[in-house]
Formats: C-alpha cells, sequence, structure tokens
C-alpha cells in the first residue's frame, strides 16, 4: 500500500547568486513499513525533496511544483496549521546535526514532552512518563534522570537518540532521516543506525533514510533512489542496485567506494569533474559532462525516466533516467 | 521554593559576586577621590577674593586642612554608614538628601522611559524580526536608525518647540500633571528603544535561522509555541545584556534632558556639582551611581541564569 507518493517535485532557492533549482521533478514513492534509501552528493537535491515534502525548507526556499500525496492527501495544498497537525504526528523527522538541532535552553525530555502534548490528550505527569519509555526504547541510560538533563549534557550519540526519541514520540507512520549519522563519530554511526533500523522494523513504520553513505543503504534499505543534479537518476530494489546497476552515475558512485574483500590492492576511482552549478543547470542530462558513456544527444536532452516494465534493459522494478537505456541506443557494457 | 530547589542555586557563585562587588565600588570610590582631589582649586575657591584666615577656617571646618590619607578614611568611615557627608555648596543640605530628591524626580521619568524601552522596544524588534523584508520591518528600522542617529536634545528642542510653543499640547516645563512627563520620556527614551528595537531584531532573526527552530516546526508546534517557547528566550539574551547598564543610565538621569525641560534630577546635580567643586556631592553621585550599575549587572547576571542552562552549569562549577 502506498503510503506517500511524490509526483513532479520542484523545489527552487532564491539566492544572491540567483535561482538554485534544487529540485527539478523528483517522483518518489514509499509504501507503508517500507525503508526507501535517497542517495546522492552534497547538492544532488536529497535533502530539499524530503524537506519540501513537509514545506521545511528555509527561508529563501520555494516549492514550484508537484505534488505530495501522503495516504491521499496532498501536503503542498495544506496550510501551515493543517500540516502542524501531521508534522511530528504522522510523519517525523530526524535530522543530521544533533548539536545544533535541539534547543540548548531546554531540558531534552521537555522537547520530548512538548511533541506528545501537542499531538495527543494527555496530561503532562503521562506525557513524561512516555518520554521515560522513549528513553528507554532508544536506550538512553538512567533515562528516568536522564530526561531532566540538558542537550549540553549529552554526548552527540546520546543527542541523536534523543532526536530519535522525539520522532518516535507519537508512533508515526513515516520517519523521514536526514543524513542521521553523518555529523557522529564513526563507532557511534552504527549503534544509531542499527537502533534505527531495529526500531523501524519493530514498529512497522515506513522510512526514508537520506544520506551519502552507499554502505548504509546497503544495510539498512529496501529501496534506493539515487539522486544527482535534482533528479532521481536511478532508482531500483536495494539488490539489484549493487547487482546491476544500470545508470552510469551508479556505477561510478559504486567504484568510488572501497571494497575490502579485494584486499588493499584496488585503487578508488574517483568520478571525474564537479556536480553542476544548479543555478544554471545544463539542459540535458545533468551527469553528461562527467559521465564515461554520454552520447550526444545526451548533452541537448534531458533523458526521461525509463521502467522496467517497458525497457528490457533494465531489471525488475528497477528504473533509470539514462539514454543509454533506450532502445536504439547502443549498448555500453558496465 | 523547595528546601531542596533552594541548595540548588549556585549561592557559591552569589557570594563571590557580593564580594566582587564589595571590591569594584571599593575601587571606584578611591579612584573617584583621589582623582577629584588632584584637581586643582577646592569648593571655597571662587573669583571673589577671601581672606586666607576665612578660606583656612572654612578648610579646617570642613576637615579639608586634615592630610588626604585622613580624609579618606573619614570618607570611608562615613560610606560604611551610608552617610555620604554634608553638601559643600549647600549649607544645611546632606549630598544623602541631594540623591533623594533628585532622585524622586529623576526615577519617575526614568521608571517611564525603561518601560518605554521594554514595552516598545522589544515588540518592534519581534514585529520587524516576523516581517523581515516587508513594510513593517523597513518602517520599524527607518524610524530606530533614525532614533539612534539623532541626538536626544535635538529631539528634545525640536519637540518643545513644535508641541509645546507651537501647538501648545504639553508644558514647555515642569512634572505638574501627566502631560509634562510625555516630551521628557520620549526624548530620553528615544534612542534606547531604538536601540533595543534593532538588537532585538537582529538577534531574533538569528535565532529564528537556528537548526533548533526548524525541529521545533517539524515537531508540529503551533506558531506562537515556536516563537515564544523556542525563539524569544534564545534571542532575549543580547538584550537582558543591554537592558542593566539601560536602567541605571534612565534612572540616573541625563543633564542634558534634564537642563532642556528644566527636571530638578540627579542629573543636573551631577553637573553643578563638578563645576562647583562639591566633593562630597561629586563623590556622593558617583558612588551611587556606580553601586546602582554594579547592582543592575548582577540582576542581568541572575536573569541570564534563569534564561540558559548552560551559564547556569558554568555558575555552579
Amino acid at each position: 500500500m502506498t503510503l506517500l507518493s511524490v509526483q513532479g517535485l520542484q523545489s527552487e532557492f532564491r539566492t544572491a547568486r540567483g535561482v538554485v533549482k534544487a529540485v527539478r521533478g523528483v517522483d518518489l514513492t514509499v509504501a507503508a513499513g517500507e525503508v526507501l534509501g535517497i542517495v546522492g552528493e552534497s547538492g544532488s537535491g536529497k535533502s530539499v525533496t524530503c524537506m519540501s515534502i513537509l514545506k521545511l525548507l528555509k527561508r529563501q526556499g520555494h516549492i514550484t511544483a508537484g505534488k505530495a500525496l501522503f495516504q491521499g492527501r496532498d501536503l503542498l495544498t495544506l496550510s501551515e496549521a493543517q500540516l502542524s497537525d501531521i508534522r511530528g504526528d504522522e510523519i517525523a523527522v530526524i535530522f543530521q546535526d544533533p548539536m545544533s538541532s535541539l534547543n540548548p535552553t531546554l531540558t531534552v525530555g521537555a522537547q520530548v514532552i512538548e511533541v506528545i502534548l501537542r499531538h495527543r490528550k494527555v496530561s503532562r505527569a503521562q506525557a513524561r512518563a512516555r518520554a521515560v519509555e522513549l528513553f528507554d526504547l532508544v536506550r538512553i541510560p538512567a533515562a528516568e534522570s536522564r530526561v531532566d538533563a540538558y542537550p549540553h549534557e549529552f554526548s552527540g550519540g546520546m543527542r541523536q537518540r534523543a532526536m530519535i526519541a522525539m520522532a518516535l514520540a507519537c508512533d508515526p507512520k513515516l520517519l523521514i532521516a536526514d543524513e542521521p549519522t553523518t555529523a557522529l563519530d564513526v563507532t557511534i554511526q552504527r549503534q544509531i543506525l542499527t537502533l534505527l533500523k531495529d526500531i523501524q522494523a519493530r514498529m512497522g513504520m515506513a522510512m526514508i533514510l537520506i544520506t551519502h553513505d552507499l554502505g548504509v543503504i546497503a544495510e539498512t534499505c529496501d529501496r534506493v533512489c539515487v539522486m544527482y543534479g535534482g533528479l532521481v537518476m536511478e532508482e531500483a530494489p536495494v539488490k539489484a542496485l549493487f547487482a546491476r546497476p544500470s545508470h552510469p552515475y551508479t556505477r561510478g558512485l559504486l567504484a568510488a567506494v572501497p571494497d575490502l574483500r579485494d584486499g588493499m590492492r584496488q585503487r578508488l576511482s574517483p568520478i571525474p569533474g564537479s556536480p553542476p552549478d544548479m543555478a544554471d543547470p545544463p539542459p540535458g542530462c545533468p551527469f553528461a559532462p562527467r559521465c564515461p558513456a554520454a552520447m550526444v544527444h545526451c548533452v541537448a536532452e534531458r533523458p526521461p525516466l525509463f521502467i522496467a516494465t517497458d525497457t528490457p534493459r533494465l531489471g525488475g522494478g528497477q528504473s533509470a533516467r539514462c539514454w543509454l537505456m533506450h532502445p536504439d541506443a547502443p549498448e555500453v557494457s558496465p | 521554593m523547595t528546601g531542596a530547589a533552594i541548595r540548588a542555586l549556585p549561592w557559591g557563585w552569589f557570594l563571590r559576586r557580593l564580594a566582587l562587588m564589595a571590591v569594584t565600588l571599593w575601587v571606584i570610590i578611591t579612584l573617584t577621590f583621589f582623582m577629584m582631589h588632584a584637581v586643582p582649586g577646592g569648593p571655597f575657591v571662587s573669583e571673589r577674593m577671601m581672606a586666607p584666615e576665612i578660606a583656612a577656617a572654612l578648610d579646617a571646618k570642613w576637615g579639608l586642612s586634615d592630610p588626604l590619607w585622613q580624609q579618606y578614611l573619614n570618607y570611608l568611615r562615613g560610606i560604611l554608614r551610608f552617610d555620604l557627608g554634608p553638601s559643600f555648596k549647600y549649607p544645611g543640605v546632606s549630598v544623602n538628601e541631594m540623591i533623594a530628591d533628585g532622585l524622586a524626580v529623576t526615577a519617575r521619568t526614568g521608571l517611564l522611559a525603561v518601560l518605554c524601552v521594554v514595552a516598545v522596544g522589544v515588540p518592534l524588534g519581534i514585529a520587524a524580526a516576523l516581517n523581515r523584508g516587508r513594510w513593517p520591518d523597513t518602517g520599524v528600522m527607518m524610524l530606530a536608525t533614525i532614533g539612534v542617529a539623532v541626538p536626544s536634545y535635538v529631539i528634545a528642542t525640536v519637540m518643545l518647540y513644535v508641541f509645546a510653543l507651537r501647538l501648545g499640547w504639553v508644558p514647555t516645563f515642569g512634572l505638574d500633571d501627566w502631560r509634562g512627563y510625555i516630551l521628557p520620556v520620549i526624548a530620553l527614551a528615544g534612542f534606547w528603544v531604538s536601540f533595543v528595537a534593532r538588537l532585538t531584531r537582529s538577534s531574533l532573526l538569528e535565532t529564528l535561522d537556528q537548526d533548533y527552530m526548524t525541529t521545533a516546526r517539524a515537531k508540529g508546534l503551533r506558531r506562537r509555541q515556536i516563537l515564544i517557547r523556542h525563539g524569544l528566550r534564545n534571542s532575549l539574551i543580547p538584550v537582558v545584556t543591554v537592558l542593566g547598564p539601560v536602567v541605571a543610565n534612565l534612572l540616573t538621569g541625563s543633564f542634558v534632558i534634564e537642563q532642556i525641560f528644566a527636571l530638578p534630577g540627579i542629573g543636573r546635580h551631577f553637573v553643578l556639582s563638578i563645576t562647583n567643586r562639591d566633593y562630597t556631592a561629586i563623590m556622593g553621585i558617583t558612588i551611587f551611581y556606580a553601586a546602582f550599575l554594579i547592582l543592575m549587572i548582577l540582576i542581568v547576571d541572575i536573569l541570564y541564569l534563569w534564561l540558559d542552562p548552560r551559564i547556569r552549569a558554568g555558575a555552579k562549577a
């Protein structure tokens, strides 16, 4: 059952340098209980896509087109008041930097309690008890006393656990985790990720996990969207993506990740060049200037998203925004 | 407050602060005392020639012929008893009475001005920040820039000319009825209202851009909750910082404004006492001002403890 369906989403930022077209027509769906990974470099539009869904863009950000149907309702047409009933209740967000995402002047517990009081008709004491329960759930030790601590008394990992507790407070149907481990120590990253995956499976909620780490994707996700230049370049079930990536960009990403099974002899192959300037994006495929398989047509016209059902070159459930998927294109071996 | 809550307060910090305040005040007293005596002349030196015998008799009467250290110790002894001594210039009037008289006038206009700064400056700043780039913001900022840039005596004089002299809506001097307060209070508060409005605006704008404000929105909190609970508390810290000295400044009067509106306040006493070399009055008013300022800074620091738990943690350590 489809929980969230984003259609033709476009968002831009009006800056002094001009209009930055961060998201240029993104489609994605999330089924109930499913974990969708969104992977891409910084500036690929992955965070902006997710923040647009809840209309949480910063001041300069604007959504210019598209729909975000959540259980059939288009979130983008809702008023701020209607949307605030959904935020934190049915859809919750975990942000990248737990250092700056918690208010330094309020106790961590108070920040969890206020979400519960906002969305549930419970007494303050009940909300507090629920907060302690949530702290236990995210494995914050001595939950009963830590509820009254301030963010500066927490370590980075503990703060992110508190952010997760806050997000889970009202049993959301969808959790958006925006690079939840990027700002943490490597040793803590795994703990937080395991915790998230564990809770997601136990509560049966859907999750969108934004990351630039393919390892994280492989471990946690059911399906993956690869984003580049404000577009979804490839979408595939996680196994298919790693087994037979169809887009040259995906193949480039995978080649840039070290594979320790090959020992240390293998050299990494970075993708040459840099991402496009989104204030002036190229008219064709945004990856064409860096693509080893680029054709003349790639620069001229933006490729559509080819889907598996009518593209013999794609495997089951896979889709790719690449002219190589066109039946008339030459066969390129990976 | 419960017993436990009282014990949880940073008493050690508080006692250290009080000790430090006493030391600060002592340094100010000492510096003022010796600097004042280093200036040539004295309270009884005037254009009219005085017989040397009379001058010597006057000096002896007021203890001015004693060695300086003796005078200093005598003075300190007086201060410990909250006695600032008699005025040299106005016979029969003590400096304590002088300050009390002046304060009665100054505090009335000063308190009203402080009220204006808080009740007008802060809300204007908030309104400007919430409407960033739109007309309320532009309007408030334009007014505030004028308020900061134009000296208070210019504003006072222009207002006197227009509203008192030309239109006759308010009296030109005195505080005999409520209309008399309007112009002095506006002239006193104008600069600080503008200053605080600008400060509140920039501080709130900075807070609104913080990540935790996005978190608050992502939690579905209502607009008012987000603004008051998460926004204002954090952005008011710089505002509270300036409010301490502002209160001290406004309550101890302004010589210029008191002169223009012919108000017998402390500010006027202070400047006159300097030209008069009225030693005890200079000392007394300086000490009063310093003590008041130090007290306001202490109050500001206590407010910090309440506003920011990180500072609270630092005070306890």
